[in-house]
């Protein structure tokens, strides 16, 4: 599937996906105004430059966005392509509290061993003892393993960052004041930590700095909503 | 490159194997700990209760993302794995609605060809041909045999030793 360019100076430079990819090509390209447009074509930078034309629908494609707050409460929902099962709005919310409880149950269940006692972090703790999550059960489980060495620190373990299935893969950003962003794409999308944190970027510079956003409630901020449509969505 | 624990619960529900790989860390105290009641727990059954622990969470964890999946994704998408910074689960269920989980570190690829390798060669050879294994594997009866434990340990050292001893 062919997808032409349009310069400035009215030249088309056609880019056949397949090539492309194979050979990474670098073009130059002229445009009216005299500046000179250079296209670097590595290989991830091509895929993103397919993303943002819209290239073959069946790949690369992102499905939704969803952002959950600190308590497990879901605060923004947009679908942007279809792809994923038609929810209602009830269904998404049991969704993202569902995950937002496997979210701290993934972090308990770290099975990794320790590191050797020179570095500085170590595993194998319950998610009771790092974030402000709360915790779904109350293990009898061993004491904290810093309880005899207080010089170091606890590991900050983290829960699911990333959850692959047949249909989608899920991205799950967590900042550091516990607000999650879950971007569902397919999963030949390629570089989603980066276009999570754009959103993260997004939210920080239209929800955040937005006077009239309270805390932890359902975003209804109508830039954050044209820029993520913006950036998500594709033409 | 390294794998940290396997668990196969079958279609009740329960775990009927689990193995760990690692050693898990000893608690730093030298003195057992207590429960409300005043009663001491010995470290070996407080490790027990840890491991059993783990596998239900493990367990809930898998068919609590299975379920979202199935909802997300439509009736016949799969749950595949999943990241975190510090491990990765990956998941098979069989038509029989055995499952099987694996727990590995982070930067390895696609383990689904290994776990149907472990169903299809091992666990049905050693365990569902066995003659004297029952049908239901009610606490794991008939699953640990050595046939079978003797298999999975010499098929992870072939799977994940060469890795290691290339980064040695």
């Amino acid at each position: 599937m062919w997808r032409k360019l349009k310069t400035g100076s009215g030249c088309f430079a056609s880019f056949p996906p397949h090539s492309l990819i194979a050979a990474g090509v670098q073009n130059v390209l002229h445009g009216t105004w005299g500046s000179r447009y250079e296209l670097h074509y590595s290989l991830t930078q091509h895929l993103d430059l397919l993303v943002r034309q819209g290239s073959p629908t069946s790949i690369m494609v992102v499905f939704a966005l969803l952002i959950i707050n600190k308590a497990g409460g879901l605060i923004y929902t947009r679908t942007f392509a279809p792809g994923l099962q038609k929810l209602d709005s009830n269904d998404y919310l049991i969704l993202a509290g569902t995950f937002h409880g496997i979210h701290a149950i993934s972090r308990s269940i770290n099975p990794a061993p320790p590191p050797p006692p020179s570095s500085a972090t170590s595993s194998n703790l319950s998610s009771s003892t790092t974030t402000s999550q709360p915790t779904t059960q109350a293990p009898p489980q061993p004491p904290s393993s810093t309880a005899g060495n207080p010089t170091r620190r606890r590991p900050h373990t983290t829960g699911i960052e990333s959850l692959e299935s047949s249909h989608f893969r899920l991205t799950c950003f967590q900042s550091p004041t516990g607000v999650k962003f879950l971007l569902f794409t397919s999963p030949e999308q390629p570089n989603t930590d980066v276009v999570v944190r754009r959103c993260y970027e997004m939210y920080g510079d239209y929800v955040m700095k937005n006077p009239f956003y309270s805390l932890e409630m359902p975003i209804r901020v109508e830039k954050f909503d044209r820029g993520v449509a913006g950036y998500l969505v594709r033409p | 490159m390294s794998v940290y624990s396997f668990y196969i619960f079958d279609r009740h529900t329960e775990c009927i194997y689990s193995k760990r790989f690692t050693q898990q860390p000893s608690p730093p105290r030298t003195t057992s700990s207590t429960l409300r009641n005043g009663t001491t727990v010995p470290p070996s059954l407080r490790q027990a209760n840890k491991d059993s622990d783990d596998a239900k969470l493990v367990f809930g964890t898998v068919f609590s993302l299975r379920r979202m999946c199935r909802q997300l994704g439509g009736v016949d998408d799969q749950f595949l794995s999943y990241r975190t910074a510090e491990y990765k689960l990956h998941y098979l269920e069989t038509p029989t609605q055995l499952r099987l989980v694996l727990l590995t570190s982070p930067q390895v690829g696609n383990m689904r060809t290994v776990l149907h390798q472990i169903w299809a060669t091992l666990f049905v050879e050693y365990v569902v041909k066995s003659p004297l294994a029952p049908t239901e594997h009610t606490g794991g009866k008939g699953v640990g045999n050595e046939l079978f434990e003797g298999g999975l340990e010499r098929f992870m050292e072939a799977v994940f030793r060469p890795q290691q001893q290339q980064q040695q």
